[in-house]
């Protein structure tokens, strides 16, 4: 998600996305340069008019509307409200690194991501098998997240957990796309 | 972290906004059974909270080469902030978390290759003053992932609608 303030988000996109979409490019969807000033503009402000976006962009509103629709479409694109982990009330975060036996990670790794206070989860290379970010409202709920949920799931040999007291940085403006519900 | 207090429309209006957020506020209103005015005076309260921000996400998983990284970083207690904050800065970085655990840094990146995983981790990070140790993981897969909640870490310059 994109969320640094306005005057670091004007780079061009083509500096802005650097290395990551020639990977796009190569794939079945293109992004040509006006799509990608389109979404340099959403992502200075998700809930611009189309006219808006025309108008700085020198572009008709249709052209605007089409071209978000075709990303949207082809799923490379969404344009969201991004809330805040204490929205949720979520006021504990908890990053834990996990380690299995017995099993292969991915079975482990589906029936975590199925836990709801499970918000994300990476199969990774390292001494861990499974990284996952876990939100909490508070550490009261951490005795039963692990003696309720956790143990249900077979094949976890060792939780190496590290809760998180501070975040500096959260941006990210690339993330696995859903198809559309 | 102020617990903000967040009503049933608040919370309606994130579930709106968080699958859209091109919805018309004439439209959200229609569907809420609230004024417009009531609408764009809400969105523009969570905005100014920091509580919501607006953004475009693009995919990646049809971008094969960009890979979720993290970096794990041990660094002198006394320092961890100004390191954490010197992580921060790096632009290819995308998060920093400061954790009570093992290490006391995590910084995840996205990355097209081993080599700039390698130039961020070596060459960046463990040249900072007060880092000791760094290791490096990368997510060959991706199970779960919610781009719609997020840390605002700072809030969104907010724009008057209409």
């Amino acid at each position: 998600m994109e969320l640094t303030p306005r005057g670091l988000m004007r780079k061009p996109p083509e500096q802005h996305n650097a290395g990551k979409m020639p990977g796009l490019m190569t794939q079945t969807f293109s992004f040509d340069a006006t799509d990608l000033n389109i979404v340099e503009q959403l992502r200075k402000n998700g809930r611009a008019n189309n006219q808006q976006i025309a108008e700085l962009l020198g572009l008709t509103a249709t052209t605007v509307s089409t071209r978000i629709k075709r990303m949207e479409d082809a799923n490379q694109l969404r344009v969201v409200a991004v809330s805040d982990f204490t929205a949720h009330g979520f006021n504990v975060l908890l990053r834990i690194s996990v380690e299995i036996d017995g099993r292969p990670a991915s079975d482990v790794a589906h029936e975590l991501a199925a836990l709801p206070e499970v918000f994300a989860v990476h199969i990774v290379t390292g001494r861990y098998d499974i990284d996952m970010l876990v939100a909490l409202h508070d550490f009261e709920d951490l005795s039963h997240f692990m003696l309720d949920r956790l143990s249900g799931i077979q094949g976890i040999r060792a939780l190496t957990p590290a809760i998180v007291v501070d975040i500096s940085k959260y941006q990210f403006d690339v993330a696995p796309i859903e198809a559309k519900e | 972290m102020a617990a903000p207090t967040l009503d049933t429309l608040d919370q309606q209006l994130i579930d709106l906004l968080s699958r859209d957020a091109r919805v018309s506020n004439r439209k959200i209103a229609a569907e809420l059974g609230v004024t417009e005015g009531t609408v764009r005076g809400r969105i523009k309260r969570l905005q100014q909270d920091g509580l919501i921000a607006f953004t475009a996400i693009t995919g990646f998983e049809m971008a094969k080469r960009a890979r979720l990284a993290f970096i794990n970083v041990q660094a002198d207690v006394d320092k961890v902030r100004e390191v954490a904050r010197a992580i921060a800065d790096i632009p290819q970085v995308n998060a920093v978390l400061i954790t009570m655990g093992q290490f006391n840094i995590t910084a995840m990146c996205l990355v097209d290759e081993l080599d700039a995983l390698v130039e961020i981790a070596s060459d960046q990070i463990l040249t900072i003053k007060g880092v000791h140790h760094v290791e490096t993981s990368i997510a060959v897969k991706t199970i779960k992932y919610n781009a719609r909640m997020a840390k605002i870490t700072r809030p969104m310059e907010v724009v008057d609608e209409d």
